[in-house]
């Protein structure tokens, strides 16, 4: 099948690299069955339904691929390899929604106060300061920067509120890493990334994962702190209207706190990434 | 679009299902939409969609004389205009952004949704009182054959229960469904309310069981 | 009292919800449920050989079945949540009760398919949970006829905590809400019972809470 779409060369996730046993796991890409599995040298392979061997990467805790041909390698995260971090595989969860909702929400901070109330954010305290935001040309990202906002329970090793900052920043078309002050660890940077495997234009299985400074927190409550707050969007990813993301400008409309959607938005259009857009108005 | 029983009248809640500061979902042959009453008790209606990022606005919040949306907190006043803007609260909204309203009239225990603007106003229903609203995975035709008589003019479907007369008034939906609103005599019994109510789902069974076998 | 817990699960917030409603300070013990199957591991099957959570612990005693914790939260702390005060409304609470495993089988196993990607049949776990959900609205207005705001009472009783969170978290597997007027008025008096606490899934009611005044001035 060809899905006459730039995001075909791109990588995906298609499993937890630690749940792949010798059963395999069978799942889909961009409306094509592949079955993912370890040959007898426990080697991790990627087939599509007519056969063909995909390419393959393991890497940030899952295993990736592609029904095209990636002209480069996997997006980098350096610091998913500095030593001391925990390293959180948050495990699957399926959404009825545009791959680029799913995207996009995750870029968002103003939602906070009324969908992670008293965690993520709280009334009073929902406005939004300026932020920088600025397509990367020689990276070929979109990056937000001096994200700033107020947080009752910013993270599960966090007590009480502080003002907790971030940076954004979109590697591929289904893919976010956030950088977030880290309290333990002032000067480090945590990160919590959502990764997006397009099951179909209006379906997704999202695998958020984390590389974190906490060395006190159980692995379990750090899992369950991420499922919340996935599992919080997950209902009004649910109820978007229309499923796929426009990208007609007058079809939603946007403020200055959302500059970083409205970049994300642009760079998806510049670059034909619209497997799971509108391009018109309907 | 008018619907076949009520002109261009949509019943589409009872008012005993909307409590004031609240919202709820409801469907009319145009669309979604997003049912509220303010605190002072204004019913109003708007499309289900937030214009900001498409969020249906029946799963916002009601506080005061203005709408809420659940995502961001965008919140609309009963003419439609946005009036705040949490992600920045010393911002006055541009009149630009407003959500679409529908003329609404609220009579005999019934909110109505017109079409287009009606200068008509919506059916009366003489002494009957609203009891409960159900969704039938049925045309009215199969409604009809189940209660084995046509609808009125105003849109009501009559049918016997043992000594008691129970009426329907019935909206189609799309997908071949349809919104039944029971009404009873004002002065009706609790036993007989319980009574039609069995009565209504004993009959949307029969009417869906028509409607699969494709029998109407 | 130990309860071996999922917050993504809605019959382990049954018991949280209880808890909170009735004052109880539980310990939460977290279970790695997802992805981990913690569940079904040496440790908490000792526990409850079916390998399923909820688990409540308080001594000796070991409950693996949720209506049993709401009663023994409710004896023990608050015995009006038993409701019972006729045999009409004892039966009834009983009644309700029985029927909550139908949601859990139907409307839960809807949302595990539809959200954590367990097996089943969808279209057929949607149907029967469609099913429950129109009973349970037929019931609630005839309660509503009765004078009666709740499932079994004029009060809200163990029988509303059992029912409650598979019907609100119903969407999340693919099974709307919106044709249930009863439910809704129903399900937003649950919510607005002093102590309520949230799962995942089911937004804060913000409009118990008065509009803010506007902070401006910056962090």
């Amino acid at each position: 099948m060809m899905i006459p779409n730039a995001m075909v060369d791109e990588w995906y996730p298609v499993g937890l690299f630690s749940q792949l046993d010798v059963s395999g796991r069978k799942t889909a890409l961009m409306g094509e069955p592949v079955e993912v599995g370890r040959d007898a040298e426990g080697t991790v392979r990627v087939t599509s339904a007519d056969g063909r061997m995909l390419p393959v990467c393991v890497r940030y805790g899952h295993i990736w691929t592609s029904l095209g041909e990636p002209r480069k390698p996997l997006f980098a995260i350096p610091e998913a390899d500095q030593l001391g971090r925990r390293l959180v595989d948050v495990g699957v969860v399926r959404v009825r929604c545009s791959p680029l909702r799913a995207v996009e929400n995750f870029l968002d901070i103003a939602h906070f106060p009324f969908v992670h109330t008293d965690i993520l954010g709280a009334e009073p305290h929902t406005e939004v300061q300026n932020y920088k935001v600025d397509i990367r040309e020689d990276e070929d990202e979109v990056w937000a920067t001096q994200v700033k906002f107020y947080q009752p329970q910013a993270a599960k090793s966090a007590s009480g509120g502080v003002t907790t900052e971030y940076m954004y920043r979109v590697p591929a078309p289904t893919c976010s890493i956030l950088y977030k002050t880290c309290p333990p660890r002032p000067g480090e940077w945590d990160v919590i990334t959502l990764f997006v495997q397009p099951l179909a234009e209006d379906l997704c299985d999202v695998w958020p994962w984390m590389a974190l400074f906490d060395d006190e927190t159980s692995m379990t409550d750090l899992i369950h702190f991420q499922q919340t707050i996935f599992v919080q969007d997950r209902s009004i990813l649910e109820n978007q209207i229309p499923r796929l993301l426009p990208l007609d400008p007058g079809m939603e409309i946007p403020t200055r706190a959302d500059l970083t959607s409205v970049a994300y938005r642009r760079w998806l259009k510049r670059h034909g990434y619209t497997y799971g857009a509108q391009l018109v108005a309907q | 679009m008018k619907s076949r029983t009520t002109g261009s009248w949509t019943p589409v809640a009872l008012s005993a299902d909307l409590p004031v500061g609240t919202v709820i979902p409801a469907r009319t042959p145009t669309g979604p939409i997003a049912l509220w009453r303010s605190q002072s008790g204004g019913v109003s209606a708007f499309a289900d969609r937030c214009p900001h990022r498409g969020m249906r606005l029946s799963h916002g919040f009601v506080r005061g004389e203005a709408l809420s949306c659940i995502y961001h907190g965008w919140s609309y006043a009963q003419a439609g205009n946005c009036v705040r803007i949490p992600a920045h609260p010393g911002l006055t909204p541009p009149e630009a952004i407003r959500v679409a309203t529908r003329q609404v009239e609220e009579g005999d225990g019934i909110i109505w949704i017109a079409a287009d603007q009606s200068a008509t106003r919506p059916p009366r229903l003489d002494g009957l009182a609203p009891l409960r609203s159900l969704t039938a995975c049925a045309g009215i035709a199969a409604i009809e054959a189940a209660a084995g008589t046509d609808a009125s003019p105003g849109g009501i479907v009559g049918f016997a229960n043992n000594s008691q007369t129970i009426r329907m008034l019935v909206a189609s939906l799309e997908d071949e469904q349809a919104l039944i609103h029971v009404l009873v005599e004002g002065d009706a019994s609790p036993p007989e309310r319980i009574a039609a109510s069995r009565a209504a789902e004993a009959l949307r069974r029969m009417a869906e069981h028509i409607q699969r076998k494709g029998i109407a | 009292m130990k309860l071996y817990d999922y917050i993504l699960s809605p019959s382990c917030y049954k018991v949280r919800l209880m808890a909170a409603l009735t004052d109880v300070r539980i310990d939460i013990r977290a279970v790695d449920f997802h992805p981990g199957a913690e569940h079904r591991g040496a440790e908490l099957l000792a526990l409850n050989p079916a390998g399923a959570i909820p688990i409540l612990q308080d001594g000796d005693l070991i409950l693996t079945e949720s209506s049993a914790m709401l009663v023994y939260l409710a004896s023990k702390v608050d015995p009006r949540w038993l409701g019972g005060g006729t045999a009409e409304e004892a039966a009834r609470v009983q009644q309700w009760l029985s029927f909550s495993h139908r949601l859990t089988a139907s409307l839960g196993g809807a949302r595990l398919h539809e959200m954590l990607l367990r097996p089943g049949d969808i279209a057929g776990l949607q149907a029967q949970g469609t099913a429950a959900l129109r009973e349970l609205e037929a019931g609630l207005v005839e309660q509503s006829i009765r004078g009666m705001r709740f499932l079994a009472s004029q009060r809200a009783t163990i029988a509303d905590i059992a029912c409650f969170p598979y019907v609100a978290l119903a969407p999340d597997g693919g099974v709307s809400l919106d044709p249930y007027p009863t439910i809704r008025l129903w399900s937003r008096a649950v919510r607005s019972i002093e102590g309520f606490i949230e799962m995942p899934g089911i937004h804060r009611l913000h409009d118990l809470k008065p509009e803010p005044l506007p902070e401006t001035s910056g962090f």
